[in-house]
């Protein structure tokens, strides 16, 4: 494989300061180069959908309602991201204590459902335990009692995305990057066009989500909805995941008695403030998990939109002196260590580079480069 | 097979070689949905929009796909609970799609997504006068078909069963009756989850067939669709050719006269 870029060190340009644009300049960072990333948006707070997301890593619980390939990616996940956390000296952001999946009486189908399903896409070797009433008071003794069966899927881990988004700053900053916020720019072939004019880069990589889509004429904003709350009256050591025939929605805890709970799926770019109906939505599935919830305060209601393509599977598409990768879609955490990696085996010319078959697919309707 | 070919849905006027509609939401990816309705060979699609923001167009690279398909979009005014707000969706999706076609939903339960028949009703009769193409979503109850027909909905959709079941025809004496009685064009919308009961609506007489969760939530989306729209098809062909009366003694195709007299004990 020839590489994109041939010598030593470069000065390459991240367009894009997410989730993505975070670890590729990291990455290229430790790897020698010069990095400059921008973003139109706030460093700090982010507009990324990384920052209002959750923060899962759940290739079980996703691979009921995605495709297998987002699975197999989501282990590779789980794989990798303990050693890059060990690498920022963040290991404690990292929480491998599996999930739990529950469901009202009446509701009990879904999960029968949720285990057909998971069984199909893996032949029936998935690491999923079915749980009775006590078993599942057992695991998560502050949930409401009323859940008879549950599913615990023991692989599956979280992390502490916000503080992540910022311990990769202070690395990116340690290693001599070059970091400007507020800055919104145009992604051309070996050149970054800023407010303040146009600079040459030997490499452009453009990991900017929806802000892309002059690249991506396919690529669309899907509309998500979080709550963030904080109460000390319960604590939970892991994501539970309630089950309804119309929304699953997830409670995933985070540091200092907070946690968030998501999220809507709307076929909509609209970025406007979250609608009644779906905070009455995810607050009475936080109340049906636990009344404690009653009292949480809520500190602050998410909209964002996850960058998908029509197959809402990610690609990344390579011309000389300008690389792409998007599409995460809801996948963001369990899905950036796969594309991260085959991103940057792609730079740097050798190593192994997985998911071709996925990530290197030209995005439907779309013509290659 | 003549017969089928020239056999036609006729909804307000317009006529339709599929009897098949298929709705847009549940899928996995829109490419998922998109081999989907291919496969379901329907030609018209329907979409909901009261969570996407219509009024300022946000849902629009999701409609430009479904535009995209080539079938003709039927908005639906999922998530109404009254009829005001059914009647104000329907006006936004008239300028929205540009189409007088409304698939009319009032939503009386949220917990099953029963339809409100009091509220139905006087949307539904509000928007006939104003111009609207009403496909009403309906329980089977005779007198709410009647009232429904007689406020000009010239093609009714009363459920199977309640959405997202799965559970087929939940109550045959009624929808056999709503056959009987009514002459409008009948769509079974809302609560199949296999081919084979499809089918079954189909050999009963009724003109069509609407589902969403059935083919969206299957493995694999696209050869569901395929297996509803044959079900479809041979339900369909079934009633036209007639089907035989049921009876409850055996009658044999060959006179008895024939047979040898060791057979004739039933032995």
């Amino acid at each position: 494989m020839a590489a994109i870029v041939t010598l030593h060190t470069n000065h390459i340009a991240v367009a894009g300061a997410g989730l993505l644009g975070r670890l590729v300049a990291w990455q290229l960072l430790a790897d020698g180069h010069a990095v400059t990333l921008y973003d139109a948006g706030d460093l700090d707070t982010p507009p990324a959908a990384a920052w209002t997301a959750a923060g899962m890593v759940a290739p079980l619980c996703e691979t009921a309602i995605s495709e297998r390939c987002v699975h197999d990616m989501g282990r590779f996940a789980l794989d990798q991201w303990p050693r890059w956390l060990e690498a920022i000296d963040a290991p404690a952001l990292w929480q491998q204590n599996g999930s739990l999946m529950v469901a009202h009486p009446q509701d009990l189908g879904e999960l029968t459902q949720f285990r057909r399903d998971l069984e199909h896409a893996l032949g029936g070797n998935a690491p999923c335990q079915s749980l009775d009433a006590r078993e599942i008071h057992r695991l998560e003794p502050d949930l409401a009692s009323g859940f008879r069966q549950g599913l615990y899927l023991p692989d599956e881990a979280h992390l502490d995305n916000r503080a992540l988004l910022s311990c990769l700053l202070e690395a990116i900053r340690a290693l001599g990057g070059e970091c400007h916020g507020h800055c919104p720019v145009e992604t051309f072939p070996g050149e970054v066009v800023t407010p303040d004019g146009a600079r040459r880069f030997d490499l452009v990589v453009d990991c900017r989500g929806t802000g892309a889509r002059p690249h991506h004429p396919s690529l669309r904003g899907v509309r998500g909805e979080t709550l963030h709350v904080q109460t000390a009256e319960i604590r939970l050591l892991r994501p539970v995941r309630l089950m309804h025939p119309r929304y699953q929605l997830y409670v995933v805890p985070k540091p200092g008695d907070r946690f968030v709970i998501g999220a809507t799926q709307i076929e909509s770019e609209d970025r406007s403030p979250m609608s009644l109906q779906s905070s009455l939505e995810l607050g009475s599935a936080l109340y049906t998990l636990s009344p404690a919830f009653a009292e949480a305060r809520i500190l602050e209601q998410g909209v964002n939109l996850r960058p998908a393509f029509l197959d809402n599977l990610p690609h990344v598409t390579r011309q000389h002196g300008l690389v792409t990768a998007n599409g995460l879609f809801r996948h963001g955490y369990l899905l950036a260590p796969a594309v991260v990696c085959h991103l940057l085996a792609d730079i740097r010319g050798h190593g192994d580079q997985p998911f071709a078959d996925i990530l290197a697919a030209c995005p439907p309707q779309e013509s290659a480069a | 097979m003549d017969a089928l070919h020239d056999d036609t849905l006729t909804l307000y006027d317009e006529t339709f070689a599929s009897r098949f509609l298929l709705g847009t939401a549940l899928y996995s990816s829109p490419t998922v949905m998109q081999q989907a309705i291919r496969a379901a060979g329907c030609e018209m699609v329907t979409l909901g929009m009261r969570r996407q923001n219509p009024a300022g167009g946000d849902g629009d690279a999701f409609w430009q796909i479904l535009r995209d398909s080539g079938c003709r979009l039927l908005p639906n005014t999922a998530g109404c609970r009254s009829a005001r707000e059914a009647i104000t969706l329907a006006q936004m999706s008239r300028e929205l799609f540009d189409t007088p076609w409304i698939k009319l939903e009032v939503i009386g339960d949220d917990y099953n997504l029963q339809p409100d028949p009091f509220g139905l009703l006087e949307a539904a009769r509000e928007l006939i006068d104003q111009g609207f193409k009403v496909l009403p979503y309906c329980t089977d109850d005779l007198v709410l078909c009647q009232r429904l027909r007689d406020a000009g909905c010239q093609a009714l959709m009363p459920w199977g069963s309640p959405i997202g079941t799965g559970l087929g025809l939940m109550n045959r004496y009624a929808l056999q009756t709503l056959r009987q009685r009514l002459d409008v064009p009948l769509i079974i919308d809302a609560g199949l989850g296999a081919p084979s009961q499809a089918a079954e609506a189909m050999e009963m007489g009724f003109d069509g067939v609407l589902l969403n969760t059935a083919v969206a939530r299957a493995h694999r989306p696209a050869l569901m669709a395929e297996a509803f729209a044959e079900a479809i098809r041979a339900g369909r062909s079934g009633y036209l050719a007639g089907l035989m009366q049921q009876r409850q003694t055996a009658s044999p195709s060959t006179p008895p006269l024939g047979q040898p007299f060791w057979h004739r004990d039933g032995g």
